[in-house]
């Protein structure tokens, strides 16, 4: 039972909701509160050339969370990497979702369905990846969960390669190459964790499922309309 | 084209010096697990920072600065793990590169201090519909849902928390 800080981020309110209501509802599941940041700005994402900038506006978050959290569950890629990079002295731990699902939290699971006989690709893109220093600690999380739940995985040196997913609006033919050179090395319902990814990847796929991994541990977990 | 005095724009976006490229050794590793080189592109990220560290101009519509899709593998890859994908975000905007996309983008940050998506679509509706995204809308369904902006109070840091910046401690 712990009570996080909780930034959202401009995507989770719009078009990435979906992936906002399922890390609320996990936590909620786990036990956990999140008290989001008053007044949260946007982190910039990946479109200032100007880091001093992007800094700014980013760490501007962390101001507003000082006195309020030092645990900061961030589950958008691109705001997760941005906030690390605004806060060099660790001062918060600026945490994935994915970080939560460690055993002790995964053996609090009440499954309800098993993922036996399916067969997944879990999708991490870029930027839980990289550059270093910034990325998840344990890279095989994603697997690693679907596992517990007897589901197959596939695609290990797929997992961390690039969607094109920030092409989608500029040059879509682009994220149209890179998308579908990773589908047609993999197999099964992709599980992703980037609003980014999940774009690229639905705008592409033909005949698979897209999903959020908060939505399949939700599914596990009994919920209706979770998938 | 930027031209050599522009380069210090970069240098400055970046919070790179221009000696920190010195140690490039041109092993082009980078190039090597470069996204862009996935589209058939045929692109070196390394010429770009030899470009900057000895003062060449760089040419407009350079394709790296169009397609640098910020995946950091090149970062990832490099042996001093150099934020090249940073270094050519500054070169695009040094460049006067952004789309009307990217525009908008920052333009909603700026009126709201979030990006409030509807807008964001309102200022490039003539892009998606001649881009032929149109057809996509089925796929993107499950993404539309309306709510009204929220108007953020401070977006930028005031006088009083001004002072430490972190960035410079944050390279690696
Ligand atoms: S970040 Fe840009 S330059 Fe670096 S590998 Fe990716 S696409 Fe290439
Ligand atoms: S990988 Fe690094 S050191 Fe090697 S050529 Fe590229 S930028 Fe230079």
């Amino acid at each position: 039972m712990m009570e996080y800080g909780y930034y959202p981020g401009c995507s989770l309110t719009g078009s990435a909701k979906r992936l906002d209501q399922g890390v609320r509802r996990l936590c909620k599941k786990l036990g956990h509160s999140l008290a989001e940041i008053p007044d949260w700005n946007c982190c910039g994402a990946l479109e200032y050339g100007d880091r001093n900038e992007l800094v700014s506006i980013s760490g501007e978050n962390l101001k507003k969370a000082q006195g309020i959290c030092r645990e900061i569950i961030v589950p958008c890629p691109a705001c997760y990497k941005n906030l690390k990079d605004a806060d060099p002295e660790r001062s918060f731990n600026i945490m994935s979702p994915l970080e939560l699902l460690n055993p002790e939290n995964l053996s609090q699971i009440e499954q309800k369905r098993d993922l036996k006989g399916q067969v997944f690709f879990p999708y991490y893109g870029c930027l839980l990846m990289r550059p270093e220093g910034n990325s998840i600690k344990n890279r095989n999380i994603m697997e690693d969960t679907i596992s517990a739940f007897g589901g197959d995985v596939n695609g290990e040196n797929m997992k961390d390669r690039c969607c094109g997913g920030n092409q989608l609006f500029l040059n879509k033919w682009a994220t149209e190459r890179l998308s579908t050179l990773i589908l047609g090395k993999t197999k099964g319902t992709v599980v992703v964790f980037c609003p980014f990814c999940h774009m690229a990847m639905k705008t592409f796929a033909t005949g698979r499922k897209v999903v959020y991994l908060t939505d399949l541990l939700l599914y596990v977990m009994g919920e209706s309309n979770s998938l | 084209m930027i031209k050599e005095k522009d380069h210090e724009i970069v240098f400055k976006y970046t919070c790179y010096r221009r000696e920190d490229f010195s140690v490039c050794v041109g092993c082009k590793i980078c190039a090597s697990v470069c996204s862009v080189n996935d589209l058939a592109l045929n692109v070196n990220p390394q010429e770009l920072l030899l470009k900057l560290f000895v003062g060449e101009k760089i040419e407009d519509d350079h394709p790296l600065v169009r397609y640098c899709t910020s995946c950091y593998r090149c970062t990832a890859a490099c042996p001093w793990q150099i934020r090249i994908p940073e270094v050519v975000r500054a070169v695009k905007e040094s460049l006067g590169m952004e789309s009307r996309f990217e525009k908008a983008f920052k333009k909603s940050l700026d009126i709201w201090g979030r990006v409030y998506e509807p807008f964001v679509v309102a200022m490039t509706a003539l892009d998606l519909l001649r881009g032929g995204y149109i057809k996509y809308m089925p796929k993107w369904m499950g993404y539309a849902g309306f709510h009204l902006p929220h108007k953020v109070k401070r977006l930028k840091p005031t006088n009083a928390s001004k002072g430490s910046n972190p960035s410079e401690e944050g390279r690696s």
